[in-house]
């Protein structure tokens, strides 16, 4: 099994396995199926790394490294190395090891896959391998407890251990597997609350005592009082609020006040920030914070107080600024923070202003022109294929990303070109999605290979609106395939920048 | 520079052939495997430079071309490049048609659907991927090693996911031989900017169920949420965001200091939306100055690993591409395509993208510089880095081994990074004041 070498790389520390021959300078065997790329990789961190594509046989192959002096074979590269440093090579030679090869990352071979991008390459032979196995191999190796399978033997091994032996549950008795999603799960959770107000709460400390000063009736739960020299476990909440008088509610959550030890129904406690200073009594606060939470909390005690209190509040303070009656109404656009101007304008302006100054990266190699044309050929067979697939020619769904889009785009209905354009998009609009492009089928016909794809040779050079309703209009009038074809050659020569 | 379109019609074997019955119907069906129907980051990425590059030279009929062409790449429901793209795909559109507003209204003025999350529920989401796990781990055990034998703790919150870190710090306080410090816990919420993920809950709630929690774990506990007198009815829908006036309560009354605590600043996916641009509102900086003179113990800064200020669009929208793809894939691994839970994620980093990609000047709120620029910047701010120690990386390993094995993390300059397959993805970092402070 060869494998392809960089001919730039003099020292070769990883040949394939029961071959037992060595090359100290470069040999290229291509093999059927591996290819080898060596370019820029943009969004790489590494732009100068060799990228490296194996073939899938290779990259199975157990045994890579093998010492050139004694031809002993090695799962890892590490391994090998460690076993060459046995032989006392002389210094030179080490050293050049080192200098010589330069940074790799490797793709995979599987074209449809993530990891076929260079910008998307797995730094090293190991994770590149383990990945191959786990997307596109056979998955060998299963659980006996929970039937899982696994590609990788590790991952197997790994799970095995795990399986079973650890889990939480939280008393709502959902199950987790991971500690720290059971903990930070539990503190929110409902039980907890539910359990710490069913209990009147009688641990041995003085926590529990109520501050006489309080309404009652205030059970022990959240927020619960102690005797302020004791600040022992009792948790409190405070609201560093400027205002206490009772305020319109903004708020969409329902304010409950009474009875607080039902649910755990937010607690409005406010502290007197204005006359309490940073050395304030933790437990006079705690007690007045309770009084003033029963008074205020009978309007509907808002968190959001109404800017008039601040006025008071500022001058108290003294420290902030006295800002006066910034009302609710007050809508400083986010815009005037900065000294863009153009927020409002259309994007194209805004955009093609800021970018002026600054040299647009490089362009890409294959020209604006040539792509789309390459890619209307495609659109053309893809949307074919849907409309193959609408007509009842049936493929046979993968579990995996192979599963392509067509298959999910096409049921019938009609277009609706702003659903599609802009508002039915992903997630929550995935119809719009849909009728998009079944409007588009219709337009193909497999003898065009090539189509003015959006019916814009009349519209070209309009302003954005104008364009864009053109655009709508001409997609729409897509539907009919006999208007479309008025316009069917797709010219290259509308656009003619050089990229 | 770029590579060649690998969709090569003529070399590619046609992988797809069960979609078609026989191939005499399909004459293109080589093409069809070849770019469209097997497309690789690659291809896709080239589309979004075309778009991006039309949109950046007013060209609008090439934009809405490959925005075509991008549409018919998309899905929502695909593999994960493709909703990813879908994402894209609809930022770009909401860019290049205004006329046509979508659910993303970063004005504000008008009401957003935003998806709220119970409390639980969003405790589930932090967990889906290590993604947040992550920050919060070495923020928490950093914080833990910091604040050791101080018997006061404040730690003001700057977060998007509302106190969903502190759990676990609770707990480790509770556990500790020593027994726990009294806790303090602020937040300002008019400070939280309005992305996702939302909760239906105020933070006064999620304050009383973390005292709850502290209460059973014996943790002095209190919870304090700091009104911002400039930004009072502050609402999720709203980006009443102003940054330059909030900074004026950054001072110790304001903030409810008190003199026998430790202070603790956590800054957890929240300093990126600081504005920063290179025309004058430095809130970033004017923010982290600021808080330095209110001498923390610890300043820690999670954030994403990738820079994504640029000014131009073409970069953004490929850097951009080049780094979210990592969620994505992420999730692909072990939720499946018609996942919720996978759906709702990849939503909110949609909006995101919307924001980085549809939008410019003050409503491009989402700003990320990458690490080594954060650090950069904390450097020149005056601040010293606190290497993560040995216990540290073991807890942050413990959990990514919890996860699926492509997460991994590396240690380099006093950075953790969380890595999927390699790829930087957030980084930690915790920092202290270097020297005393500036004339106040």
């Amino acid at each position: 099994m060869p494998e392809i070498m960089d001919s730039s790389t003099a020292v070769n520390d990883s040949t394939v396995s029961g071959d037992a021959s060595v090359s100290s300078s470069g040999n290229q065997m291509p093999p059927p199926k591996a290819e080898k790329k060596k370019r820029n990789l943009p969004g790489m961190p590494d732009p100068d790394a060799e990228v490296i594509a194996l073939s899938p046989k290779t990259l199975m192959a157990t045994n890579r490294f093998v010492c050139e002096i004694c031809n002993k074979g090695f799962q890892r590269d590490q391994n090998l190395q460690l076993h060459r440093r046995g032989h006392n090579l002389p210094w030179k030679l080490r050293q050049r090891t080192s200098k010589e090869i330069r940074k790799r990352v490797y793709v995979c071979p599987e074209e449809s896959c993530v990891h076929h991008d260079p910008s998307r390459a797995l730094g090293d032979l190991t994770g590149i391998k383990k990945h191959y196995f786990r997307k596109h191999g056979e998955k060998k190796w299963k659980c006996e407890k929970c039937s899982k399978k696994y590609a990788v033997q590790s991952d197997w091994k790994a799970h095995s251990k795990i399986c079973g032996t650890r889990e939480y549950k939280c008393d709502c008795g959902t199950l987790f597997s991971r500690r720290d999603s059971f903990i930070t799960h539990r503190a929110f959770c409902d039980a907890l609350a539910v359990e710490s107000a069913k209990e009147p709460v009688a641990p041995p400390s003085v926590e529990e005592e109520p501050d006489p000063q309080t309404v009652d009736p205030s059970p022990p739960s959240p927020p619960v009082q102690s005797p302020p020299s004791v600040p022992t476990s009792s948790p409190t909440i405070s609201l560093i609020l400027p205002d206490q008088t009772p305020e319109s509610q903004d708020d969409p959550i329902p304010q409950s006040t009474q009875a607080i030890d039902d649910t755990p129904t937010p607690v409005q406690v406010a502290s007197l920030t204005a006359s309490s200073s940073s050395s304030s009594n933790n437990g006079s606060t705690r007690s007045t914070v309770f009084a003033s939470l029963f008074a205020s909390s009978t309007a509907s005690g808002s968190m959001h107080s109404q800017p008039s209190g601040f006025t008071d509040f500022v001058h108290a303070t003294a420290q902030a600024d006295p800002m006066h009656d910034l009302g609710p109404s007050l809508s400083i656009e986010p815009t005037s923070l900065c000294l863009a101007t153009n927020h409002g304008s259309s994007i194209f302006g805004t955009a093609g202003h800021e970018c002026r100054q600054y040299a647009l990266p490089p362009q890409p190699a294959m020209s604006a022109t040539a792509l789309l044309q390459k890619a209307a050929q495609m659109g053309a067979a893809a949307t074919n294929a849907s409309l193959l697939r609408g007509l009842g020619v049936v493929s046979s769904t993968s579990s995996t990303g192979q599963q392509h889009w067509n298959a999910q785009q096409f049921e019938s209905g009609s277009a609706s070109l702003a659903a599609g354009l802009g508002l039915g998009l992903p997630y929550d609009g995935g119809s719009g999605l849909k009728e998009l492009m079944m409007g588009t089928p219709s337009v193909f016909d497999p003898k065009y290979t090539t189509l003015d794809l959006l019916g814009l040779g009349m519209a070209a050079g309009g302003g954005p609106t104008g364009e864009l309703s053109a655009l709508m209009t001409s997609i729409g009038s897509s539907l009919d395939p006999a208007s479309t074809y008025g316009n069917a050659e797709f010219s290259g020569e509308k656009y003619g920048r050089s990229s | 520079m770029k590579t060649e379109i690998r969709g090569n019609a003529s070399s590619l074997p046609l992988q797809t052939s069960s979609h078609f019955n026989s191939s005499s119907q399909n004459p293109l069906a080589g093409a069809l495997h070849g770019c469209l129907g097997n497309l690789d980051g690659a291809c896709i990425e080239k589309l979004l430079l075309h778009c991006a590059s039309a949109l950046e030279q007013n060209d609008v009929t090439l934009a809405q071309q490959v925005m075509w062409v991008l549409n018919n790449v998309a899905s929502a429901s695909g593999d994960p490049n493709q909703r990813l793209t879908s994402w894209f795909l609809r930022a770009l559109v909401s860019r290049a048609s205004r006329v046509c507003p979508t659910t993303m209204n970063f004005n504000g003025s008008s009401a957003s659907k935003h998806r709220l999350m119970s409390v639980t529920e969003l405790a589930g989401y932090v967990d889906l991927i290590p993604w947040h796990r992550f920050g919060f781990c070495a923020s928490n055990s950093a914080i833990f090693k910091a604040i050791q034998g101080c018997p006061k703790v404040h730690i003001i919150d700057f977060s998007i996911t509302h106190c969903m870190q502190w759990p676990t710090l609770i707990d480790a306080l509770a556990k500790r031989p020593e027994g726990p410090p009294s806790l303090r816990i602020s937040v300002v919420p008019s400070w939280r900017p309005p992305v996702p993920p939302f909760l239906n809950v105020s933070s006064e709630e999620v304050g009383l169920r973390l005292a709850n929690f502290a209460k059973f774990g014996d943790v002095p506990f209190e919870f304090n949420v700091i009104e911002d007198l400039h930004n009072p009815s502050y609402d999720n829908n709203s980006s009443n965001f102003h940054y330059d006036m909030l900074l004026s309560i950054l001072n110790p009354s304001t903030l409810g200091l008190r003199d026998d605590e430790t202070l603790v600043i956590n800054c957890q996916n929240w300093l990126r939306y600081l504005p920063d641009d290179q025309k004058g509102n430095a809130s970033r900086d004017v923010f982290l100055c600021m808080i330095k003179r209110l001498n923390p113990r610890i300043v820690t800064v999670i954030d994403e690993d990738s820079d994504l200020g640029a000014l131009s669009l073409t970069s953004r929208i490929t850097t951009c591409f080049n780094f979210l793809w990592i969620p994505f894939d992420a999730l692909e691994t072990f939720l499946s395509k018609d996942s919720i839970q996978r759906a709702e994620f990849e939503a909110d980093i949609g909006h995101k993208i919307e924001n980085i990609i549809g939008f410019e000047g003050g409503q491009r709120i989402e700003r990320l510089e990458s690490g080594i620029q954060l650090s950069q910047r904390m450097n020149n701010s005056g601040y010293l880095s606190i290497p993560f120690g040995e216990e540290t990386v073991k807890e942050v390993k413990e959990v990514l081994d919890e996860h699926a094995s492509g997460w991994g993390m590396k240690n380099e300059e006093d950075m953790l990074v969380l890595t999927w397959k390699g790829h930087n993805s957030v980084y930690a970092t915790a920092w202290v004041p270097s020297c005393g402070f500036d004339e106040e």
